[in-house]
Parts: structure tokens; sequence; C-alpha cells
């Protein structure tokens, strides 16, 4: 079957493959899936900046309306916001327009569950079968669902934020931040947040512009050069770069140092292991060891997942966990909500600085430091599933190695590293990951399974 | 979406169907992408207000009509659930290029449509619905690439609508007035207006109700009884029905009697307009008496095609202080060019103050000649067939004759019009004259004069 749903939703270049007939199928789809289970479902909608939000927002709203469901139009907000506003709300549903930190010309549908979840495969692959059978239940005339408006997402999740955090210990230090929303959607929260901490707020991109102006949407260094350069500049505490959609968080020292995502997951991993005395977390295979390093430091477990947030959140939730997070900023906090929360990211490192003291790049400094190397090998997709195989069944005797994990696509563990191969869901290329002590040996080793996954592939 | 679309919902002034039948969100998807279309390409426009009655079907249908609208790139300005009259308004005070209701008037809850009207009030002609149908039918729409989406702003125009009405009615006396909304769009803009206006208002299904389960939608004679006792047991001035959307209004004089669109609009003719000259609209259904009453007085009475779209295209065209269309769509455009059927009432209450009279007395000073309304049964494919061939046959035979829609003979003693109707198999004759024997041998005389043709026409296409 066709799919839709890709990592993070449904995603494409609008009225391209991301068109108003598709949102107003998949709505009628989700209805009807809602409303097997649920007499009169309740959803909640909300979108992120771009300008084709009202476009997309109108059509899955008729497709919603049209099953019978109500739709609540919670306006322009946060992923996390509205995932929040759903579980508190106690909507049965939720649907977020954005493409999180996709270019412009994109746009997006994600679901949300009632509990705030990301939507699981099953409902997603439900969805689809739905949506491709075109056997929707719509409802008579006198039963379509209603529509209503509520402007209190924001609040509400800000408020939530605040009651779970140190606040007084935070408002002590009167931090000074530069923060990068990048024209995204975080524009709503973060100052507001940020000043509400007692915090001097330095604001960069910081208004919801769907033609992204700033800068690009992911938070990755070559997109962050303004931040990294102006927060030594403002003498600030640190700083914090945002995507679209504000589900992910990248920090920045106060020597305008980029910190990468697994850093930023291991030093807030660090500290909630070590106020519990252990516990278990939860992250992708991808992930850096230095936070297995520092969790098991604290007595605390890893459990490594598939890549993807929303199997992060489940396996999360299931194993009850202490927290979780992917290594490109999206850090996942049990106590608050199971789903990427910048918003919340934001309090918590605030929150550590506020209790150690110390600056942010001594922190991180304390966390151990490894070397990787990512690379991609274009592959078609129908020899991806043979080749995966293949690498396992020849790794199977080597000596070096002291593991093979399967979890998704092949991971090797070597007495000094390891090594990921795995094919991309979306395209046709395999990615290869090497992660060592020193630079010169994941170099080495990225050589060597590069040529290895790419003789594999010329012979499949 | 594979779903036909037929061409029956396409009617001449508007479009309308049975929800989740004719039309659907998949329809109405398709209608916003041709309106959107049209905006664009042939208008050269680029912006649309739109609103929707209260309808259950109206949300749904709304949401997909603005995803198709701004996928164009058409910027959409979302007055919401309003009355007809306040969306409209919306209209006027953005400069829309086209504006849209959703709405099926007086239908019955099950369903539902969409009307467009210029941004200046004036309704959309036949010809350019037509055209945006023909868009529809053959799928040819014009979509934007990302950066041009059409974009959807909310605008809340109640307070501004509120406000025109408080700026433009001041009534000193206390006047009473039984206001029936019937549960239907009215209720979101008449009750509140006539309060802030200071009338007494003794309400009758005043709130809203979109199943339009205390009375039919369509203020008929029959559905009014509610009305009609309302405005005896409270000794009210007058009384006044609203259909679904709020484009007609009908009156109610303090005893009880229910006044055809004729006389009311006589009435507001004879004392409601201050200048008196211009050129008042009609259209051929209207009594003889609208000339006879309002002629004399300096007006001129101009006859035009049924449909208040003529109405309010020749109103804006002659200056005209009035136009009256006998299915009960009035208009005064010094207030508004559109069939805002609010400005009727006050209107009514504000002629009450200034004659110091009982409605009752003004309606007596008016005579009534009685009439007859007949359907023939005709098929769709012979019936502008037939009407044509009687046209050409009374033009010769006759002094006064209209040919302007269908055929109308204007006698010493009274009138007759028939006309094929745009959307049923039938014709349709209406007849005036001065007393009930001449009536009687009209109708008679021009019935069997149609059955004839319709008989010829049917051998003779075999």
């Amino acid at each position: 079957m066709t799919r839709l749903f890709g990592t993070n939703g449904i995603r494409g270049v609008v009225n391209k493959d991301m068109n108003s007939e598709l949102a107003m199928g998949i709505g009628k789809a989700w209805g009807t899936l809602l409303k097997q289970t649920i007499i009169h479902p309740k959803c909640a909608i909300g979108t992120d900046a771009r300008l084709s939000n009202h476009m997309l927002k109108s059509a899955i709203t008729a497709g919603l309306l049209s099953t019978g469901c109500d739709v609540c139009d919670t306006g322009m907000l946060p992923t996390p916001t509205l995932q929040y506003t759903v579980k508190e709300k106690q909507f049965d549903a939720g649907v977020i327009i954005t493409a999180s930190h996709n270019p412009p010309q994109f746009n997006g549908i994600k679901g949300v569950a009632s509990d705030g979840t990301e939507l699981s495969k099953d409902v997603e692959e439900a969805i689809e079968k739905i949506y491709f059978s075109q056997h929707f239940s719509l409802a008579e005339w006198g039963c379509v669902g209603a529509f209503s408006t509520w402007d209190g997402a924001i609040d509400l999740y800000i408020k939530g934020i605040l009651s779970t955090i140190d606040t007084t210990g935070i408002k002590k230090q009167r931090f000074h931040v530069v923060l990068d929303c990048g024209n995204g959607v975080g524009s709503l929260v973060a100052p507001l947040l940020l000043k509400k901490l007692g915090c001097t707020v330095t604001e960069l991109n910081c208004t919801p512009d769907g033609t992204f102006p700033g800068r690009h949407s992911e938070p990755i260094p070559e997109n962050l050069t303004e931040l990294m350069e102006n927060v030594p500049e403002a003498n600030a505490s640190f700083g914090v770069g945002q995507d679209g959609d504000a589900d992910r968080a990248i920090f920045v020292d106060e020597r305008g140092k980029y910190i990468w995502g697994d850093k930023s997951l291991s030093l807030v991993g660090k500290y909630i292991t070590r106020d519990l005395k252990g516990g278990l977390t939860v992250t992708p295979v991808t992930t850096s060891t230095c936070f297995e390093d520092v969790i098991s430091k604290n007595a605390g477990s890893v459990v490594y997942t598939k890549v993807g947030s929303p199997i992060v959140a489940r396996v999360m939730m299931e194993r009850h966990a202490v927290f979780g997070g992917e290594e490109n900023g999206g850090l996942i906090f049990p106590g608050f909500q199971y789903c990427r929360d910048a918003g919340m990211s934001l309090a918590k490192i605030l929150e550590i600085l506020a209790k150690e003291k110390k600056p942010l790049s001594e922190l991180i400094a304390e966390i151990p430091s490894y070397e990787m190397v990512k690379t991609k090998i274009v592959c078609p997709n129908e020899k991806k599933q043979l080749v995966m195989n293949q690498v396992a069944e020849q790794m199977q005797h080597n000596k070096d190695l002291s593991r093979i994990d399967r979890t998704d696509g092949v991971k090797l563990y070597l007495k000094d590293g390891w090594v990921l191969m795995r094919p991309s869901g979306t395209e046709p290329i395999f990615r290869v990951y090497v992660e060592a002590k020193e630079k010169t040996r994941a170099e080495q080793l990225t050589i060597f399974y590069k040529n290895l996954v790419n003789s594999l592939i010329q012979h499949a | 979406m594979t779903q036909t679309i037929s061409k029956q919902i396409f009617r001449a002034y508007d479009i309308r169907g049975l929800y989740n039948k004719d039309i659907s969100p998949d329809v109405f998807y398709k209608i916003g992408l041709a309106a959107g279309t049209y905006v664009q390409q042939i208008m050269k426009g680029k912006q649309m207000v739109m609103g929707s009655d209260i309808r259950q079907s109206s949300a749904p249908l709304a949401y997909a009509f603005i995803a198709g609208v701004t996928a164009t790139g058409t910027d959409v300005c979302h007055a919401g659930t309003t009355s007809f009259g306040q969306t409209l308004f919306s209209g006027g005070r953005m400069h829309a290029d086209l504006v849209a209701f959703i709405t099926a008037s007086h239908l019955p809850p099950e369903w539902n449509g969409i009307k467009f009207y210029h941004g200046d009030g004036v309704g959309f002609p036949e010809d350019r619905l037509m055209a945006i149908r023909d868009l529809v039918l053959s799928d040819s729409f014009k979509t934007v690439d990302w950066d041009k989406i059409g974009q959807v702003h909310s605008i809340e125009t109640r307070a501004e609508y509120k406000a025109f009405f408080t700026s433009h009615f001041t009534f000193k006396e206390k006047i009473k007035v039984a206001l029936d909304c019937g549960g239907a769009s009215m209720t979101l803009s008449a009750p509140e207006i006539f309060t802030a206006l200071g009338l007494i208002t003794v309400p009758i299904f005043c709130s809203t109700d979109p199943t339009f389960s205390h009375r039919p939608s369509d203020p008929k004679p029959k559905n009014l009884a509610v009305l009609v006792d309302a405005v005896k047991k409270n000794k009210c001035d007058f009384g006044v029905a609203f259909d679904g959307d709020g484009d007609r209004a009908v009156i109610v004089d303090n005893t009880g009697q229910i006044l055809s669109a004729d006389h009311t609009g006589i009435i507001l003719g004879k004392y409601g307009l201050k200048k008196k000259k211009g050129t008042i609209i009609v259209n051929v259904e209207c009594s003889k008496v609208v000339k006879e009453q309002l002629e004399p007085l300096g007006f001129t009475v101009k006859q035009i095609p049924v449909g208040h779209t003529f109405l309010t295209l020749e109103a804006k065209l002659e200056h005209a202080p009035l136009g009256i269309e006998s299915s009960g769509h009035l208009i005064l455009p010094e207030y508004f060019l559109f069939d805002d059927a609010l400005v009727i009432p006050l209107k009514i209450a504000e002629i009450l103050e200034a004659e110091k009279k009982p409605l009752h007395d003004l309606v007596m000073t008016i005579p009534m000649y009685p009439t007859k309304k007949e359907e023939i049964d005709c098929p769709d494919e012979i019936k502008f067939d037939v009407v044509s061939q009687l046209k050409q046959q009374l033009v010769k035979e006759f002094e006064q004759v209209n040919i302007m829609d269908g055929v109308r003979v204007d006698l010493a003693e009274g009138w007759v019009l028939i006309r094929a109707s745009n959307t049923s198999p039938i014709i349709r004759l209406t007849a005036e004259a001065d007393n009930e024997t001449i009536l009687h041998d009209l109708v008679t005389k021009f019935l069997t004069r149609t059955h004839e043709i319709i008989a010829q026409t049917k051998k003779t296409t075999g």
C-alpha cells in the first residue's frame, strides 16, 4: 500500500503533493476512524506559521466536520502546545498543520492522539486504509460536527511548564538569553515564557512568518550562525534556537559554541537520573554513546528504539521512562507530556543552570565526547531489505563485533565505537552513521562500511 | 473525488441542493476552486468575503469552500455564521471583489447552497453564475504556488453592523413589534438590533434552531399563525417574519393582516421616501396597484424581469430609491443595495412614528385587486418554446405586450403574465384584474391558450 505518513506525519510541497483535496480526504478518513469508537469525537486543530495553513486547516476541518466530529480551532501555536492542549482539555484527537523544519514550500499534517502523543503507526495505517478505500462514513445534515475556536492554548501551555519547574530558583539568576525562533511559531511562546522566568531576552527572528525570512528553519549549525555570534556579543548566559513548529530546541553556550543535540540530551538526562538516583531512559539507535555513559553513571538504563520521536514517546509510556529524546534537540519530558517539547527543554536547561550555578560550557564539558560521521549512499528502495540482511549475515562471524543490533537497520557494536547502516524511510538512500572516540578511527570505519554497503548494492 | 456534480444545482440566482445528495463538502470545494479562479482570472480581483447561515451543514460546506478558494490564491475574509445582511454589509466594508453566502434561503433544513453578490451589493447575474458552473463542470481551475496561497482573515463586523442601524434609525415613540425569526439566521442580528434601537420587542422563535422545528423557514402566510396571534394578543404596532437567511421580510399589520410584498413596497414608497421622485423598480409580477399608487406621487415605475439580481442591478443603474420583487425581496438603496430584510421593519417603524397612525389605516388606503397564480405542467424541453410561441401570437393581437421576461399582456381592467419557471417543469401564469369576474375570464382564456400550444408543440416535436 502507498504510504502517506512518513516519520513525522504527512509532508509535501503545497498545491503539488500536499493540497486541499488530500487534506480533506485525511480529515474524512480520520473522522471515520474516530467515529468507530467514539460517538461524538472532539478534535483540536492548530497550525504553524506557514502561508498555506489556512487552506489546509480549512480542508481538514471540512473533512472532520463532514463525518460528525466537532472541530475546535486553537489557532497558530507550537506543536507541543497543541499536544498539551489535547491532553489537558480532553480532546479525542488533535491535528497540527506543520512541516516542522522543512523549507517554506512544504507543509504537512501531524496527528495527535487523545493522550497528546503523536499518532501510533497502527492508527496512521488505519487512516491510510480508509483514505485509499474512500469508504467514509459521512454524517447526515443534522449530525455533522460543530466548529468552534479557542484562544487559550498558549496560556495553558505556559502555565503548565511553569508548574513543573523551579521558577523561584530560575528567577533569582536573572538569566540573559538570546532566543532565535527562526520566524517559527515558537515566537508565540518562548519570549513570553522567558520573561515569566525573569530572563532578559534578546530576540532574533521572533516574528512568525511563513516565508522564513530570517534563516532556514532547521536548527543546524549553518542556520544558527547569527545566534552563535549574538550570544557572546550580548554577554548572554546562553542562546537557544528552535525549529519551525517549536518541538526541537538547540542550545548555544555562553561563548557562542553550538551544542549538538546529543550533548544537551545527555546533560538533561544526567540531571534527571541524578535527582531520581536512576531510572529508565529511551532514545533511538542513532544517539551518541555519551548519553548512555552519563545515564549509566547515575545508575540509570537506556532503551534504544527505531528512529522517530513517536516511537520514542510510545516506548517511554510503555516502560515508564523518566526521560527520553532524540539527538536532534527533540527532548521528551514524561512528567509533563509524551512529546518533543522545545518550551519545556528551554525551561529545564534554565533550571539546571540555576541549580548548578556553572556556565553552560562547563556543564557540557563534563559530558563525554565522541566523534560521529554521518554519510549516505544511494540505493534503490527495492534493494534495501536484501542489502540489510546481507550486511547482518556477513557480520555474524566478525570477531571484532561485540554485538549486532537489528532494532533499526543494522547496528554493529565494536570495541571502540559503533556503526549503524539504516535505509531511509522516505528517500532511496542508506544512511551510515559511525561513532568512535577518535576522529581518524571514525573516518576509517566510515570508508570501510561505505564500501561494503556499496558493493552489496552493486551485486544485489 | 469521483462524485459527478449535477448541473441542476446551478439555478438562475444561486446554487442549491440536498446535503450529501446533490451537494457535499467535495462539491463545495470545487465551487470554491471555481469561484476563486473566477475572481482571479475574470474579475482580476483578489479578495472574497464569505459567511454562512445557521444551517447545520453550513460549517463543513464553508470550510471546504474556503479550502478551494484559497488554493487559487484568492484571500478570504471570513465573517463566520451571520445573518445574510451582516455578511453582505461586511462585503461592502471590505470592498470585496465577490461576496459568498452559504444558505438555502427558505428551504427545509436538509438543503443548503450558496449565493454570490458583488461587493457593492449587486446580485450575481445568471451568466456569471453559469460561468462559475462551467468552471466547476469542466474542472477548469487555476491553483497557485505555495507562496501565493490565499490567506483567511476572520472578520468580526457584528458591532459595526449594529452601529450602522443605530446611526441611521432613532425612535422616540415606544413602538411594539412582534419579531419572528423562525429560529433562522436573523436570530443572530434582529433581536439585538431591535433592542439597541429601543423597539419593544415580542420575540417569537428568536433562539437559533437549525432544524426549523417551530415553523418552516419560508414565511408564507400559512406559516405565520403564531406571529399573527402574537401581534393581536400583545397589541403590537406591527409584526415581522424573516425567511431562513434574512433577505425577505413579511410584515403583519396591527390587526393581524399579512401584507403582500407589493403592499409593503407601496407603504415604503408612499410614506418612507423623503424625495418623492425617481424610478422605482418593480418586477413584471408586481400588482398594477404599485404603479397606480406611486406614479401620481411623482415616481416613475419601471418593470424588470423576475429575479433579485435584476432588482439590485437596475436599482444601481437607475439610482432607484426603492425596489420591489413580488416574491418578497424589497430594497431601500439609501441603506443597502442588497436585500437585507432587516431594514424593512425598521423603515416601517419609522413611518409609523412619523405618520402617527396605525399601520392598518395606511394599508386601507391601498386598493387590493384579486390575483390568481396558476402552475401549468410542461416538460422542460418545450417550456421555453411554448412561451416564445405565445409571445409571437400575443404581440400581434394586443396593444400592450411586455416580453422582457415571459409575456405580459396589459389590458385596461387587468393583466396576465405567462413565463416558464427557471427551475421546474412548469409554466407559471399570474393574473390580476379589477374584479373576480374579469379575473376568472382572463385566467380561463389564457390557460386554454397555453394548453393548446403545449399540445401542439408536443405533437410537432413528437
